[in-house]
């Protein structure tokens, strides 16, 4: 029988160890994502794991927050996500130089979790925030980067991804003038997505009021079909309604501009926690998961808290969640070299040199110890030092070692990277 | 992928949740049989059957695309899914509930905010609810026949689901308050609603032209 560990050597609740191939995995999306984020003028901050519990205002994050004490006594929280952290450092830092800012980051954030539920109290977020700017050209921008990663890791619109955007200021503009008094209980009702309640609330006010209410969160349909946002300009005559509807409108010109209008799903439901989001609101999903791979907006009154009123708009993806819906990839080639001989290392040095990735192992191990081995570090090939300038090279397939051939440095560079 | 997967709950609501789905269009006679299997797959549609307190866990993981579920357990959840619609069926209250001969004593120590000791399959619930009114209680959660709890003397009170009150007359309990009143829910999962839409909706709109909700 195995040796059990003693529980103190297992790693706490929803915490993990990655490792290969999901780390290596991890770490390849995480370089295409900050890759991206780059190539739209992002540029890439670092926050402190703790901050001051205060900075995190969201009741539900700072329920589920990791506190602790410093020597002063100050409560400090491991950061539960990475938004108000970015407000803190554009409020603090950035007061000299000219908005808007576009940072990203990405890193890990953490939240307690309950047991049997399957989650993470430690993910990886990956997003940007830009600070500044009410455009509906942002939002766009930001919908559209979010599409650029997807496809840059060849996720396909449509069929494995899907951004849905909503409209947060539309259904508030609309029910604060057509039902003022029953706005807050019918926004929290759908911002909790209880459209049972929606629809018992609706039922109670005037007929011409309770149409739009019960309607309008239920417009639903591709963003290229522009039926969509003509159900919804029924209900937006006029005020902010209105405006909200332009600047949807607005968002999808650049959207369509950006070529990605086939990406996007409109749901004119979608509004976010309650309270939060100002704006355009919109959230990934991947058919097969029934979770956000991605989900942001526009909240413009964030950064008052921090003393400098600044509209933001911003995503956060979630990389693990996103990793578990890419597609299967062969690991990168690995040749495994075995020998400690001096002629074994120059060899070793002479592959490096022209692009094979070599491990080099000391021990001078047998073929079918050699093949246990491979298998472990997800190597595809062997080769042992043979005569002067050739080596013995063979594939590694199903963990078997496959037949030897004589070959020199250059042959093996060429087989291997091809 | 053709077809939503829907989640069925086995127990009080079965009977109401194939009611719907037929009114909705869906073959559901393979459901009705006695079977001990838990996946039926029809041309129109997937069907799971599981514990009713699971439904919403199969929905928000996407398990599942949608599902019904009482709204008692969707309270004691709150799970991140998307309610549809009150399908109006399914009717129960949540109470709080004690012994007969204890009632009038309870009630009393209740509103002098001493701590009672309540047992409830809705642990959540139960504690909400005695927040809620400013008053104090040590809740006890078990899996089944709570009622139980009272007579031998693992709690003071209760707080359960009851359609007709018979359990509790049965078991000489009284109710002290109604909590809340339930009934059957139909959920989705948010990826789902979004991304197959047109099929979810027309299943709603299915039901409400059926008129099986009795609202």
């Amino acid at each position: 029988m195995e040796l059990r560990l003693q529980g103190k050597f297992a790693t706490t609740p929803g915490t993990r160890d990655v490792l290969p191939p999901e780390s290596v995995r991890l770490l390849e999306v995480q370089d295409k994502v900050r890759e991206r984020f780059r190539a739209w003028g992002f540029r890439e901050v670092i926050t402190p794991a703790l901050e001051y519990s205060e900075v995190i205002e969201e009741p539900r994050l700072r329920d589920t927050s990791f506190k602790l004490f410093d020597a002063d006594n100050q409560m400090l929280m491991l950061r539960p996500e990475m938004t108000a952290p970015i407000a803190r450092l554009v409020s603090q830092r950035l007061r000299n130089s000219p908005p808007p800012y576009k940072l990203s980051y990405s890193l890990p954030v953490y939240r307690r979790t309950r047991v049997g539920r399957g989650q993470s109290a430690e993910f990886h977020q990956a997003g940007v925030e830009v600070v500044g700017s009410t455009s509906p050209a942002e939002d766009a921008g930001a919908v559209a980067l979010l599409v650029d990663v997807f496809e840059a890791l060849d996720l396909r619109a449509r069929e494995d991804f899907a951004v849905v955007l909503g409209q947060t200021a539309f259904y508030e503009g609309y029910l604060q003038r057509r039902a003022p008094e029953a706005a807050t209980e019918l926004l929290s009702a759908l911002a909790a997505k209880d459209l049972a309640k929606v629809d018992a609330f609706a039922d109670a006010l005037p007929d011409e009021a309770a149409a739009g209410a019960r309607e309008i969160p239920r417009i639903v349909g591709p963003a290229a079909d522009g039926s969509v946002l003509e159900r919804a300009g029924k209900y937006a005559e006029e005020g902010k309604a209105r405006q909200a509807l332009e600047n949807l409108r607005g968002i999808l010109d650049h959207l369509e501009a950006y070529g990605c209008l086939e990406a996007v799903i409109l749901d004119l439901g979608l509004i976010g926690r309650y309270n939060y989001y100002t704006g355009a609101v919109y959230e990934a999903y991947s058919p097969g998961l029934g979770f956000t791979v991605a989900s942001g907006g526009r909240y413009d009154n964030l950064l008052e808290r921090f003393g400098r009123p600044l509209p933001a708009t911003g995503f956060a993806i979630s990389l693990e969640r996103l990793l578990s819906v890419l597609p299967e990839k062969d690991p990168e080639p690995l040749l495994v070299l075995v020998g400690g001989s001096v002629e074994a290392t120059r060899s070793a040095n002479l592959l490096r040199q022209s692009g094979v990735p070599v491990l080099q192992l000391a021990e001078d191990l047998p073929p079918e110890k050699t093949a246990a081995y491979a298998r472990a570090v997800d190597a595809s090939w062997v080769c042992y030092p043979a005569q002067e300038d050739r080596l013995k090279l063979a594939r590694v397939e199903d963990g078997r070692i496959g037949d030897f051939e004589l070959v020199s440095v250059d042959e093996i560079a060429w087989k291997v990277l091809s | 992928m053709s077809g939503l997967r829907v989640a069925v709950p086995k127990g009080a609501i079965f009977g109401d949740a194939l009611r719907a789905l037929e009114a909705a269009g869906f073959s559901v006679e393979a459901l009705r049989g006695n079977g001990r299997r838990l996946v039926y797959r029809e041309a129109d549609a997937e069907f799971i059957l599981s514990r009713p307190s699971d439904v919403p866990v199969f929905v928000e993981y996407g398990a599942a695309d949608i599902g019904i579920v009482g709204k008692d357990v969707l309270e004691e959840q709150e799970p991140n899914v998307i309610e549809l619609k009150d399908l109006g069926t399914g009717f129960c209250r949540m109470v709080l509930a004690a012994p007969e001969r204890e009632a009038e004593r309870m009630q009393q120590r209740i509103s002098h905010s001493e701590v009672v000791r309540v047992a409830t399959k809705f642990p959540r619930t139960t504690q909400r609810y005695f927040e809620e009114m400013g008053r104090q209680a040590e809740v006890i959660a078990l899996h089944g026949s709570v009622e139980l709890a009272p007579l031998v003397g693992l709690a003071e009170c209760i707080v359960d689901l009851t359609a007709t009150g018979t359990t509790l007359r049965e078991n000489h309990l009284v109710v002290l308050d109604e909590i809340s009143t339930s009934t059957a829910r139909l959920i989705s999962n948010r990826g789902s609603y979004r991304l197959r839409n047109a099929e979810i909706v027309a299943l709603v709109e299915a039901i409400e032209r059926s008129g099986v909700s009795i609202g």
